[in-house]
């Protein structure tokens, strides 16, 4: 358990008001026992398969999936609207199952197989959903459109013939504040029917 | 985030020696919200004992009777489960229901039962008795999401949708500490804050969940759970009801309701139970059923719109579990 | 109205490939050698005197490049309020969350690590959240002066309109009726994070900023850090939405380039989620209060508004509210009081006046309607305004058109009833409707044109496209001027280095206003090739025009809206659910209707967001936010989100690039209201407080106060 040296009750004036004192995250007032740089952090190799690359890699352990993936290798198509597995915008399939980079550390990926926002095209072939997107207009300012696009990777590749209804479940955890939540749908019903009329699965 | 070792442990035992020998080394499962926790500095372990290590310890399979799950099954493989989803509909439910698709293909059932609350005090860092301190801010703050049974002195609701529903449904948790196993019924694994403010549950420092197992039901049964969401996806349950009900036809033979949302454990609701054993399913019986929910419900400042809510969600649920349309 | 040849066609974006590829380079994305990585240390207390800060032990952290804070940076951020006083770093703070230190090390857990060893000693000051308490005697005062925030005319007064004579007006009525909303502090909640990355060469200084307008953010740096505008450049390519209030310079801006400046390297600031909801703005809440006369036939005869605003611990905006200007009535007195409270910043967000104004009026008004025994829609097609402020004639008018072909393809008829609250069973249904118009005036504006020898055009414009497809929308209209096809058109837009002044994107104006400049430089460009030919070889013909129309004169020009919204209100358990929701919109000629029909989706279901779920919460006795966030906003998700009629009444108007007016910020103006008053009419019972949420519903049909 975290040692609480912060006793914050501090009386206030006024009405008898009690304030209390919490600091925002990282804040705490008690300096900590020894501070860690990146010479002296825990750091291990791992071997994973990113967008079809085996990569072996030393990563501290205290990094996310995202930020390897967008500090260290450069791909930045995944993006971070939270960093708290609240938004979605860095959703990537990691095993064929979209999850939060967020919210996996790096070090955990060890053995494992990723793909992102760059590993969707087929070279310069796009994703059908891809061209569905774009024919829908589904992003406005774009920056959740590659979690949502890998989200309905995710959703497509189990169930390649979705409802409505289904779209909208499968794709839930991924914000769109431009709120352009239907036409993102409609894309994604479209590009299913591309699959169902012989496309790449 | 501050720095941390991650260590891969090669069984539960040894898992369970790593945190029985260091205070500072934290179990994790998925990962979704312990990492949050981090992030925020609400904890701050040194080392995590990464569970999924183990390999092997996410399986869902029927030994004989028994319906075994692995701690690191995760939330979307129980919800997708055809057994599950057939005969334990009110785990599949529950699990289903948890924040979105990205947090249950990492989640796992080990984790969301042992989720920590998402009170907002305790997720800001204040210093309350889930942080170490001795209070709780919600008695006299903002409380409208807070519990109407069972409060005191720690007023969070219990965060888990699938507890309530082993719950219900009469599971058993296996147990690994540094020296052997134990095993305790799901019931008595949660623990009022009576017992211990800062924490949920008894699990002991240097203890891990290996394994739920739950009993085939008894033919007949029919089971949901329901949750109220203050949207459509990712909150968690404002209110929620794991129904378990052994029917005959319209006849309830016995019945287990257990609420989330409303208590700091998932809340067993006797009252509800006994006047559904033996009775025909029919509307002034699910009206009924509803008013004893909320018997003994002491709202604070702000959630007294839960008991109304209460009410209609224990009906509602009673109903889609019976499958009566009374 | 005549069809063209590319406006009024749908077209996906120029650069939808890059946003579906990963490829568009957002402003966090850009690494540069030798980049570092910048926090803030922010106030754990609502007021707070500094005493003293010890850096000492942050500065001895191996990886710290540098740290600013009061002691060493008194640069003020003069686009942080509105008398431009407002300090990068304040004493005392004033919020939860103000800036207390800066911090620049080689990576973002250095830099964190970092924050937690800077030592601050606090004399904790009392405070206050409310705007009623803070008007009452003995409030703490926030500002020197008081907590009346004072206008960018320094003056310590309300905002007021007076048109008539309220007072007579109400003698006049039959009937006189009263009521009394509030609306809450909610993020505009971008998903971009917020972040700023600036580096400098000699005495020349580069950010890549997210911002509404290149060009206004660049003159807010250089003045803020005394610079010449010619020695700041300003870069922004991709932005992950804004919503408003990021058409200036914000501070992590200012941060980052004195950052770089103290540690001679690249710095890029990260601001977390939770530091942007609490740290940067919203829009300010508001508590309102109508008194609207009226003769028995459901004629107006005088509205009186009387508003106090919520504007956070700074002001950054008007903090004024909107609304009544959308009915027709001799006498009307408005008067809104902007308060500092200790609390987060309020500014723009999306028609920054108007959601919760019109909420206010609009359910007013309809209180009016049902109590008058009239239907809602037939009250508003009555009272409708005709002339704006009752004077002026518009120069196009679409109001009457959207309140009537809305109503028709959403089956107002049919949908609505007559008796709130009738139906049998506890899931309820009802409709609603209301109304809005969003200013759409010409000004000032700049574009560059030019061709080479093949034949290709350029078309330069200060713009950064914050999702509107502004930059399309740009190409269009020179693609229409020039008659060739869009794929002849290449749009430079995001740099200060190559593009000319933009209006930015706030006030939804860069269709209107850098449309018309770029129709101007087209047409300059076909005299000047018409003069001189087409260029040779590898030389080009370009030219650079500035468009500032004189303002119309005898005429108002104004976009119009209608929403209608059918909701389901479980009236056991509180639960709203929007099922049918129709958008009619005049925004004259619609540039681009695939691109256009994206906005009224988003700004509709962001207004159903508002007034369903959002609000920053505080805890009373602390003054701490508690659901500062995604998941605590409980921001609309893809299972949220209705379906969007969106119905375009195109009127035509002479003014503007082929007659296109506003239309980004007029989608989510009457959206809140209409979803009020289709719980209203579902349930019986009228909601006055903002956001509608589960609780609220339930406690307003138990007739308690939640």
């Amino acid at each position: 358990m975290k040692k609480i040296s912060r006793r914050l009750f501090v009386e206030g004036t006024g009405a008898g008001i009690v304030a209390v004192a919490i600091p925002l995250e990282g804040q705490a007032q008690s300096a900590p026992a020894a501070p860690t740089t990146a010479s002296n952090a825990p750091k291990t190799t791992i071997k994973l398969t990113i967008n079809g690359q085996q990569r072996s890699m030393e990563v501290e352990d205290r990094w996310t999936l995202v930020e390897v993936l967008r500090d260290h290798l450069q791909l930045t198509g995944t993006k971070i609207g939270c960093d708290r597995g609240e938004c979605g915008a860095c959703t990537v399939l990691v095993n064929g199952k979209a999850v939060y980079s967020c919210s996996q550390l790096a070090v955990w990926m060890d053995g494992r197989t990723v793909q992102t926002i760059e590993g969707l095209a087929q070279g310069t072939k796009l994703d059908p959903l891809q061209t569905a997107f774009i024919e829908h207009d589904a992003p406005q300012c774009g920056y959740c459109t590659s979690g949502q696009l890998m989200a309905a990777k995710a959703l497509l590749n189990s169930n390649p013939k979705p409802t409505r209804e289904e779209v909208r479940a499968g794709m839930t955890g991924n914000l769109c504040r431009c709120s352009n939540y239907n036409h993102y749908v409609e894309a994604v019903m479209a590009a299913a029917g591309t699959l169902k009329s012989g496309g790449a699965a | 985030m501050k720095s941390l070792r991650n260590v891969n442990p090669k069984s539960f035992q040894e898992a369970a020696r790593t945190l029985a020998a260091d205070p500072k080394a934290m179990a994790v499962g998925g990962g979704s919200d312990l990492l949050q926790l981090l992030k925020e500095h609400t904890i701050a372990p040194d080392t995590l004992v990464n569970l999924k290590a183990i390999g092997g310890q996410d399986k869902i399979e029927t030994h004989g009777n028994t319906l075994s799950i692995g701690a690191l099954a995760t939330l979307d493989s129980i919800s997708h489960h055809a057994e599950v989803r057939q005969k334990y509909a009110v785990l599949a439910e529950a699990a289903g229901q948890v924040a979105t698709p990205q947090i249950r293909n990492a989640g796992t059932i080990a984790g969301n039962v042992m989720q920590r609350p998402w009170c907002w005090y305790y997720r800001n860092n204040f210093p309350c008795y889930k942080n170490g301190g001795n209070t709780c801010f919600s008695i006299t703050g903002e409380n409208d999401f807070h519990a109407i049974f069972g409060g005191g002195p720690s007023f969070i609701v219990h965060p888990s949708d699938t507890a309530p529903a082993l719950v219900a449904l009469g599971a058993r948790f296996k147990i690994q500490g540094a020296n052997g196993t134990r095993e305790v019924a799901a019931a008595d694994f949660f623990q009022p804050p009576t017992v211990n403010p800062a924490k949920e549950n008894s699990l002991a420092a240097g203890e891990v969940l290996t394994e739920i197992t739950i009993p085939a039901p008894a033919k007949g049964t029919r089971s949901t759970y329901l949750k109220i969401l203050d949207r459509e996806a990712w909150t968690h349950a404002v209110v929620g009801v794991a129904a378990v009900l052994e029917m005959d036809g319209a006849m309830c033979k016995s019945a287990r309701v257990v609420l989330s949302g409303v208590a700091p454990i998932p809340w067993r609701v006797p009252a509800v139970e006994q006047i559904l054993a033996g009775q025909r399913i029919t509307e002034d019986l699910l009206v009924r059923a509803g008013e004893k929910a909320v018997e003994g419900a002491r709202p604070l400042a702000k959630n007294a719109y839960k008991v109304p809510l209460l009410r209609a969600s224990v009906k509602q649920a009673l109903r889609t579990a019976s499958g009566v349309s009374a | 109205m005549n069809p063209l040849n590319s406006v009024g066609h749908r077209e996906p974006r120029v650069d939808a490939l890059l946003r579906v590829t990963g490829k568009a380079e957002y402003t966090g994305d850009v690494k540069l050698p030798g980049m570092l990585y910048a926090r803030l240390l922010r106030s754990p207390h609502p007021h707070a005197r500094i005493k003293s800060i010890d850096i000492s032990k942050a500065q001895a952290l191996p990886g710290v490049r540098a740290i600013l804070t009061k002691d060493n940076c008194d640069t003020v951020w003069s686009s942080g309020d509105s008398l431009g006083q407002r300090k990068l770093f304040n004493n005392p703070l004033r919020f939860t969350g103000e800036a207390v230190a800066a911090i620049a090390a080689v990576n973002r857990h250095v830099a964190e690590e970092a924050m937690s060893l800077i030592q601050v000693d606090y004399e904790v000051l009392p405070f206050v959240l409310d705007v009623d308490k803070a008007m009452e005697e003995g409030a703490p005062e926030i500002h020197p002066g008081g907590n009346l925030s004072p206008n960018n005319q320094r003056r310590r007064e309300p905002q007021t309109y007076t048109r008539g004579n309220a007072a007579k007006g109400f003698t006049e009525a039959d009937r006189v009726f009263e009521s009394s909303f509030t609306s809450s502090h909610h993020n505009n909640a971008q998903l971009e994070l917020r972040t700023s990355l600036a580096y400098w060469e000699g005495s020349k200084l580069t950010v890549y900023a997210s911002t509404q307008g290149i060009v206004n953010c660049q003159r807010d740096i250089a003045k803020d850090l005394k610079l010449q505008e010619a020695d700041v450049r300003v870069i922004c390519h991709y932005m992950g939405g804004g919503f408003g209030n990021k058409n200036q310079s914000h501070d992590f801006d200012l941060f980052a380039a004195l950052l770089a400046k103290e540690a001679k390297a690249p710095v890029k600031v990260e601001f977390t989620r939770k530091e942007d909801f609490v740290a940067v703005h919203g829009r300010w809440s508001s508590k309102q209060q109508y008194k609207i006369g009226v003769k028995n036939d459901g004629t107006l005869t005088a509205i009186q508004m009387v508003a106090k605003t919520g504007s956070g611990a700074y002001r950054k905006s008007s903090c004024d509210l909107s609304g009544t200007e959308i009915y027709q009535v001799p006498n009307l007195e408005t008067s809104t009081t902007p308060i500092y409270t200790n609390t987060a910043v309020a500014a723009n967000y999306r028609a920054p006046a108007y959601p919760q104004g019109v909420f206010g009026i609009e359910s007013a008004i309809d209180d009016v309607a049902y109590a008058l025994k009239i239907d809602p829609l037939e009250f508003r097609l009555k009272n409708m305004t005709r002339k704006f402020r009752d004077q002026t004639p518009y120069t196009s008018f679409g109001l009457e058109d959207c309140l009537r072909k809305g109503a028709d393809s959403f089956g107002w008829k049919q949908r609505w009833k007559p008796v709130a609250g009738s139906g049998a069973g506890p899931l309820k249904r009802g409709a609603g409707m209301a109304m809005g118009m969003f200013g759409s005036a010409l000004g000032r504006s700049s574009a560059v044109a030019k061709v080479d020898a093949k034949g290709n055009y350029s078309i330069h414009v200060g713009v950064t496209d914050c999702g509107t497809a502004a930059k399309t929308t740009m190409g269009l209209i020179a693609a229409e001027e020039l008659g060739v096809p869009l794929n002849k058109v290449n749009v430079v837009w995001g740099d200060t280095d190559t593009c000319p002044y933009s209006v930015g994107e706030s006030g939804s104006r860069t269709t209107v206003q850098t449309g018309d400049a770029v129709i101007q430089a087209v047409k300059d460009l076909k005299k000047k090739i018409s003069e001189q030919g087409m260029p040779k070889g590898t030389d080009e013909v370009m030219v650079m025009v500035t468009t500032n129309p004189a303002q119309i004169q005898g005429a108002s020009r104004q976009s119009f809206v209608a929403h209608f919204a059918e909701v389901e209100v479980n009236v056991e358990t509180g639960n709203v659910k929007v099922t049918k929701f129709t958008a009619a919109h005049d925004s004259g000629r619609v540039v681009n209707p695939l691109t256009a029909e994206s906005q009224v989706q988003g700004g509709s279901i962001q207004g159903i967001g508002m007034a369903l779920h959002e609000e920053l919460r505080y805890d009373q006795r602390s003054g701490q936010p508690l659901n500062a966030g995604y998941y605590g906003a409980r921001i609309m998700t893809h299972m949220d989100a209705p379906q969007v009629d969106v119905l375009w009444v195109e009127t035509e108007d002479p003014y503007g690039p082929f007659g296109a007016k506003t239309l980004g910020e007029p989608t989510i103006i009457p959206t809140v209201a209409a979803v009020a008053n289709a719980i209203y009419n579902a349930i019986g019972v009228r909601m006055h407080d903002l956001p509608m949420t589960r609780e609220r519903v339930l406690a307003a049909l138990q007739g308690v106060k939640a």
